[in-house]
């Protein structure tokens, strides 16, 4: 394993390396790291939009409280 | 499931997590399965986490709202995904509650993005009938994967309602790719003798039967040789489709097991197949034992086998050195299969009854023991004798001789009759020496 794609995929992995990968080449590496990636971005996003969309949802009344809790 | 399909499965749980598809992994046909796995719980973990704090908060905010609403947002601005992902933060009965108000088809494709392990409080705690209907749209979606991971989490009598809707090839697909395979046990037992014959016919019928097999390794012994009997009892067509599909798949190592934990009727019938008798078949057969150890369940086949079809197996257990010889006289010891292993010798050709002589020269004291009441309650002195008569002088005397020495009075009794009504002087000669 290159030692540049596994610490970039052991720092998308949360600092933890993982095992058996030997197999793989660096652009497999570094592609699995970049696809991980984007699946945070991409739920971190939609997760964004519709905390959003929720707070349209929620009732005026509610809504002070509800912003509260989630944006403190 | 053999190494490759077990990755190909992994592959496929790993891209569903980070929203891509299987094909898109390919790289990691060449990973181990289990390395996969590992890698896919870390990927689980850090999906969590990237996102923790607001996910914490937004199940935080849901006790604040009417279990009504809840269920729209979460269906209307959420989606299943992040709805999967704020499950397991959510009070398990609070979460039981906003399913109750959420469409059937919308808490599928949340089950197929839940990780069951965050949220095995809330699946025991759902409604058997929901979680039936759940299943039902999986099995509609062909979701197997996604419902292979939810199984060892259902209460009993979600499984048990899950298990009337599911049809036979869903349910086996499911249980092949079942994630906790120890709950195949628990899954088989709440099935009844028709409806797991119905499950064995469409194996047959529907070309399942790596699948069905798969699901016999992990059964408790007497489920294995319950489920044999039920299979044994169906029509030749059923078992004449399993003998050709263990044949082409490779499958043996799979069924030689339910052939010992069977009955010794249902082994009678399956031995009596005129499918399992060919040669190609039995060569296969003992290729599978040599290479699994599986010696105790081709000892128990072999005298239910038709004389013709165990003098092929003598023949091809002719090449056989003698470890390998040692591997059968363990097994025969381990399982109390001496009066099997000793007729079948004596079917053998001479040097290779010479090699299993030898090798009866090296059992441990037990060993000696145990066949030595075999031999005596079954009445195989003559056939012993024959067998160690193929050694070499000076080897038939030190075998002889530890046999001598572990025979208590009556069995050494029987031995030197033996022994005078076939000019066999070593045993005479080292029975007197006792």
């Amino acid at each position: 394993m290159n030692e540049n794609a596994e610490r970039i995929l052991k720092s998308e992995l949360g600092g933890k390396a993982p095992h058996g990968m030997d197999g793989l080449t660096e652009a497999d590496m570094a592609g699995f790291a970049g696809i991980l990636h984007d699946a945070k971005r991409r739920q971190s996003q939609a997760l964004e939009e519709a905390v959003d969309e929720a707070l349209e949802i929620v009732p005026r009344l509610l809504r002070g409280a509800i912003r509260r809790i989630l944006f403190g | 499931m053999n190494a490759r399909q077990n990755a190909d499965v992994e592959i496929l749980k790993l891209a569903r997590l980070v929203g891509v598809e299987s094909e898109d992994l390919r790289y990691f046909e060449q990973v181990d399965a289990q390395d996969i796995r590992d890698l896919r719980d870390q990927v689980t973990v850090v999906m969590f986490d990237a996102d923790r704090q607001m996910l914490q908060r937004v199940a935080n905010a849901t006790r604040l709202i009417p279990i009504k609403l809840a269920a729209v947002i979460g269906e209307q601005a959420f989606g299943p995904l992040l709805c999967a992902r704020v499950t397991g933060l959510l009070e398990p009965s609070r979460a039981v509650d906003i399913a109750r108000h959420l469409p059937t088809e919308f808490l599928a494709s949340l089950a197929v993005q839940l990780d069951p392990r965050r949220a095995s409080r809330v699946i025991a705690e759902m409604p058997a009938d929901q979680i039936a209907a759940i299943a039902r749209v999986l099995a509609r979606r062909e979701e197997h994967i996604a419902m292979g991971r939810l199984v060892s989490h259902l209460s009993k009598a979600s499984l048990a309602a899950a298990l009337d809707v599911v049809d036979d090839e869903a349910l086996l697909k499911t249980a092949y790719v079942m994630e906790s395979k120890s709950s195949i046990g628990a899954l088989v037992a709440l099935l009844s003798a028709e409806r797991l014959e119905q499950i064995i016919r469409t194996a047959s019928s529907a070309g399942l039967w790596p699948e069905a097999l798969e699901v016999l390794r992990y059964v408790s012994d007497d489920q294995r040789g319950w489920l044999g009997d039920l299979a044994a009892g169906l029509e030749d067509e059923v078992l004449d489709s399993m003998v050709r599909a263990a044949q082409a798949d490779d499958l043996w190592a799979s069924v030689l097991p339910v052939t010992r934990a069977m009955s010794h009727e249902s082994r009678e019938r399956f031995a009596g197949l005129a499918s399992v008798q060919t040669r190609p078949v039995l060569a296969t057969i003992v290729d599978a034992a040599a290479q699994e150890a599986l010696w105790a369940e081709l000892l128990v086949l072999l005298p239910v086998l038709p004389p013709a079809a165990r003098r092929r197996v003598a023949a091809l257990a002719t090449a056989f050195g003698r470890s390998v010889f040692e591997g059968i006289l363990d097994a025969a010891h381990e399982h109390d299969l001496w009066s099997p292993l000793i007729l079948f010798a004596v079917e053998l050709e001479k040097p290779a009854q010479k090699r299993i002589a030898e090798s009866l020269g090296g059992l441990e004291d037990d060993a000696v023991d145990g066949l030595l009441a075999e031999v005596y309650n079954e009445r195989l002195e003559v056939e012993l004798l024959g067998i160690i008569a193929q050694l070499a002088l000076a080897g038939q005397k030190r075998v002889a001789k530890r046999l001598a020495d572990r025979a208590d009075e009556d069995i050494l009794a029987v031995l030197v009759q033996a022994a005078e009504d076939n000019s066999f002087a070593p045993l005479q000669k080292a029975a007197k020496s006792t």
